[in-house]
């Protein structure tokens, strides 16, 4: 990297400019980090400080102490329900048709294909309480059950993602495999499978991204706070209307505590994944 | 999310991949199970409602009222005929047309020109870095991201009037979530701060698609770099900004900042009460559930989508030619 150094000299009025633009981007998280590693007197001090003398994690022991009903550790267990929910039945769904669709032969496949894609462009008018009508008519309002169905059932994106990623298997592979006697769900489960992990990843981690941070279907479907997940539960019991039976004094630690184990999740996997977006570009499998 | 350009070999990938399937393949039938789990999981959960939703917008769908309930109780434009009846709702209509004349050029000014920054710094990994911290924001859950800027804009205790009074020395910053006449940009910043990333992604694999002797021809000729901008780098942009324009979907309604960030519904007075808020709280939180009713509001929204994407299209199209 020693050669860039000098082109990154000057760039330096570029760099500044960006480097702002990080601040204000990140400026909310790094308050409410901070805010949730204060102990209360420094929470409180009249002049609010950046930086943290006496980190504690005191905050965060108190909210993850909470068990029982209508607290943090239930809310972060029933996201990672429903995400993880959701995203195996996506991974079942998306992989058996995405397959079909890449190769099998059947009549009317590729218009059953194009139809799925473009319904992604049509307009959801009163979609929201069609949805509330229908999943009440289910008996699945106010059920995960019922959320770990619908997040999946916009398939028009990973049925495109995971098409193209099976077209991209070679297909000497499968027919060898057919010749020593496999029939299709073995060359399914053991060759196409495994050869389109990195596509598979990818609509997992962008299935978990959208279950997990969801306001609008989810707060509308649920009126049950038990059954809350936890970005819907974030705006309930934090702030003003508080769970703690305390004063707004007392809370401004747990709650930027309960932030950041919101947020927590979204962020380590939104991290970890960049290496396999960058191979499904690589690989052709993600077209933006 | 295919770009305008690039459909064309999405296409041929399908013709050809159409001609390579014709070779013989086992068990044809199967294929149709295959697809079954996702076909049903579709038609119900999608398909249903988005049909539902339309006839919806044609009756007087009331939640509290079951005999208003059936599928095909319609009641033609009886909706339409009381929306234009209704001051709230061209209330509304004026707050969503306002927010969306600041919101769009704000989204596409910020998200291009940060885009245009991060295209020019050389360091792969430099400019990794940024573009990665300017989609944190997108991946947030947004009513978390909300509640943390509910903090940043608390009054007694928000570092943002703290900031506005000890380094900018004003004496009575606004009351950002108590005053009506500061609710607009309250909703502004935040709903930019979320959604700006996604597009400065979409601009960058358009300025990287450039082909870069293009600026070297343009320097030999003596362009500045303004010059190299306007005549070479925004032309060749013309299919992304289109894409950005339609993906924003015309009307900012700015539904879930909104019904995070105030304590009060819509924002004091009301003054944040756009038309994707109306229509949540027609059908979600007041009278009897109107849900025909607030359908029909999403209508209305969605042909304005749709003759925004269209005017999109024209422009844009025309001037290429």
């Amino acid at each position: 990297m020693m050669y860039s150094w000098k082109k990154i000299l000057r760039e330096i009025p570029v760099n500044l400019a960006l480097i702002a633009m990080v601040c204000a981007c990140l400026f909310p998280l790094y308050w409410s980090l901070v805010s949730s590693l204060k102990g209360r007197a420094e929470l409180f001090e009249t002049k609010p400080t950046l930086i943290v003398r006496h980190p504690t994690l005191e905050n965060y022991k108190m909210v993850l102490s909470l068990t029982g009903g209508s607290q943090i550790p239930l809310f972060l267990w029933n996201s990672l329900k429903i995400g993880l929910g959701a995203v195996a039945v996506q991974f079942v769904v998306a992989s058996m048709a995405g397959y079909a669709f890449a190769r099998m032969k059947f009549r009317g496949r590729d218009l059953i294909f194009y139809l799925m894609v473009l319904m992604m462009f049509f307009p959801r008018v009163g979609g929201l309480m069609a949805t509330y009508e229908l999943m009440d008519f289910l008996n699945l309002r106010n059920t995960h059950i019922g959320l770990i169905l619908l997040f999946p059932s916009s398939v028009s994106l990973s049925l495109l993602i995971m098409r193209q990623s099976f077209l991209g298997v070679p297909r000497e592979l499968e027919e060898s495999a057919m010749i020593d006697g496999a029939n299709t769900w073995q060359i399914f489960t053991r060759i196409a499978i495994p050869m389109t992990q990195s596509a598979l990843v990818v609509i997992s981690i962008l299935m978990f991204l959208a279950t997990w941070g969801d306001f609008l279907m989810t707060y509308t479907l649920l009126d049950d706070l038990n059954l809350f997940t936890v970005s819907i539960a974030i705006t309930q019991i934090t702030g003003w209307s508080m769970i703690y039976n305390s004063t707004l004094a007392t809370t401004y630690g747990s709650d930027n505590a309960a932030f950041i184990l919101a947020i927590l999740p979204v962020i380590l996997v939104y991290i970890l994944s960049q290496k396999w977006f960058v191979r499904g570009f690589q690989e052709g499998i993600i077209k933006l | 999310m295919t770009l305008p350009n690039q459909d064309q070999t999405l296409f041929s990938d399908v013709r050809r991949a159409f001609r390579e399937v014709k070779r013989e393949k086992p068990g044809n039938r199967l294929g149709y199970l295959f697809i079954a789990p996702a076909i049903l999981l579709f038609l119900v959960f999608q398909g249903y409602p988005i049909l539902r939703g339309l006839l919806m917008a044609f009756s007087d769908y009331r939640w509290l009222v079951p005999e208003t309930q059936g599928l095909f109780d319609l009641n033609g434009l009886d909706n339409y005929r009381a929306l234009l009846q209704d001051k709230t709702f061209f209330r509304a209509f004026g707050i969503t047309l306002r927010y969306t004349l600041v919101y769009l050029p704000s989204l596409l000014a910020l998200s291009l020109g940060t885009a245009l920054l991060i295209a020019r710094v050389r360091s792969p990994r430099l400019s990794g870095f940024y573009r990665v911290v300017a989609y944190i924001p997108v991946v947030l859950p947004i009513s978390v991201s909300m509640m943390m800027w509910r903090q940043i804009y608390n009054q007694e205790y928000g570092f943002l009037n703290y900031f506005l009074k000890t380094v900018l020395q004003i004496q009575n910053p606004p009351g950002w979530l108590s005053d009506p006449a500061w609710a607009m940009p309250a909703v502004l910043i935040p709903d930019l701060w979320l959604g700006f990333g996604y597009f400065t992604l979409l601009f960058l694999i358009g300025l990287y698609n450039i082909d870069s002797t293009l600026y070297e021809a343009a320097s030999l000729d003596g362009a500045n770099g303004r010059q190299q901008l306007w005549w070479i780098t925004l032309p060749l942009l013309k299919p992304i900004i289109t894409l950005v324009l339609i993906t924003t979907g015309g009307l900012a309604s700015a539904v879930v900042p909104v019904l995070t960030l105030f304590r009060v519904p819509a924002g004091p007075e009301q003054a944040m009460l756009t038309l994707g808020v109306y229509g949540f709280q027609t059908a979600f939180s007041i009278g009897d559930m109107r849900m025909g009713y607030a359908a029909s509001m999403g209508l209305v929204t969605g042909l304005f989508s749709m003759a925004f994407s269209a005017l999109v299209f024209k422009l844009l199209r025309s001037e290429r030619s």
